[in-house]
């Protein structure tokens, strides 16, 4: 009986093993690089970004950056109420957002998201993409 | 042994958690450490490991789980703070879930590679449970609203950090077996309870009083 969980043990120390491997691998191929943000299917450089949107800070958190709301609407998109936005970090991480949040969102210099009244979880970084949903 | 001896056992190692997560756990951050995978890996599961290697019982860990997690609620910083106790807490259930099946005596664990291999398993799931339980909580107390496509995106990146998180619980287990011969129940009253209280306060009181200076600050 002991054999049995002990050659459980072992297996199952491999299998979490070979996962952490194997996802560590996935997401090294998968990391993209790039020094542009698509939003709503366009591209923009970071700089363009900067001179569309209205600059936005945060005094409390000692942050600044640009409005996001404002970077949406300079972007063109419409019913901006009837969307939401995912903001996805060149790691993967992603997080979906409604327009209230935009409004009380900055985007920094270096690509990383601020939200007001979201918690730390929200703050993006080297953010490569805004999607409209 | 007696109840009143596991109670104030869970009371002080359960505060010593909590106290390594809201100190520790932020100074290891802000050092450029990684935090999460290190707080599980050599904290929580040393930590459990010892009360159940001294204490010898189940259910201690599920509630020094819910000890530093409460402790964990004095300190509002560092993001969604219930989301965080939930997830401290839920490392404790994890934990015991993976125990339950182990001998209380650790005759499975007679070998390196079992000690280990159970190391390894454990700060895995705890680290890669507490992690997704995060993840769901945090939008759902936030007013953004939790989208399972967001997780499921993320996902190869919480199982690549937890491999972190595996190497060293390998190490912090066997490591934990030193203790094996100390025998809780030769520790005198007079000494123990004292010493219980005492460091349970103490863990309190400088968690409190840092969350109050930051608050200040």
């Amino acid at each position: 009986m002991i054999m049995g969980k002990e050659k459980f043990i072992l297996l199952a120390a491999m299998i979490v093993i070979l996962i952490g491997a194997g996802s560590s691998a996935y997401v090294y191929a998968t990391q993209t690089t790039t020094d542009n943000i698509t939003i709503n299917g366009q591209q923009y450089t970071i700089d363009q970004i900067f001179y569309i949107a209205e600059p936005r800070t945060f005094d409390s958190l000692n942050f600044s950056g640009i409005a996001l709301d404002d970077l949406i609407i300079k972007t063109g998109v419409g019913c901006l109420e009837c969307h939401e936005y995912t903001i996805i970090g060149d790691d993967g991480y992603q997080k979906t957002v409604t327009w209230e949040n935009m409004q009380g969102g900055l985007l920094t210099k270096d690509g990383m998201t601020v939200f007001s009244d979201l918690p730390k979880a929200y703050r993006i970084k080297n953010i490569v993409k805004i999607e409209v949903i | 042994m007696g109840k009143m001896k596991l109670f104030a056992g869970i009371i002080v190692l359960g505060s010593l958690w909590g106290f390594a997560e809201c100190i520790i756990g932020p100074a290891l951050g802000d050092a450029g450490l990684p935090s999460g995978a290190l707080m599980t890996s050599v904290f929580a599961i040393g930590l459990m490991m010892i009360s159940r290697m001294l204490f010898k019982r189940r259910g201690m860990q599920l509630g020094m789980g819910l000890v530093a997690g409460a402790l964990r609620l004095f300190n509002p910083f560092g993001g969604c703070v219930v989301c965080s106790a939930i997830a401290i807490a839920a490392e404790g259930l994890l934990f015991e879930l993976i125990w339950y099946k182990m001998s209380l005596d650790f005759s499975e664990l007679k070998t390196i590679t079992m000690k280990l291999s159970m190391g390894i398993v454990t700060a895995y799931s705890c680290y890669v449970g507490g992690y997704v339980i995060t993840q769901i909580l945090t939008p759902m107390v936030a007013s953004a609203g939790f989208y399972v496509e967001n997780l499921i995106v993320f996902m190869p990146q919480i199982l690549a950090r937890g491999l972190l998180a595996a190497i060293v619980g390998g190490i912090t287990v066997p490591a934990i077996f030193v203790l094996k011969d100390i025998n809780i129940n030769n520790v005198k009253d007079r000494i123990y309870y004292p010493t219980a209280v005492s460091v349970s306060i103490l863990c309190w009181v400088v968690v409190i009083a840092n969350a109050l200076f930051l608050m200040g600050a």
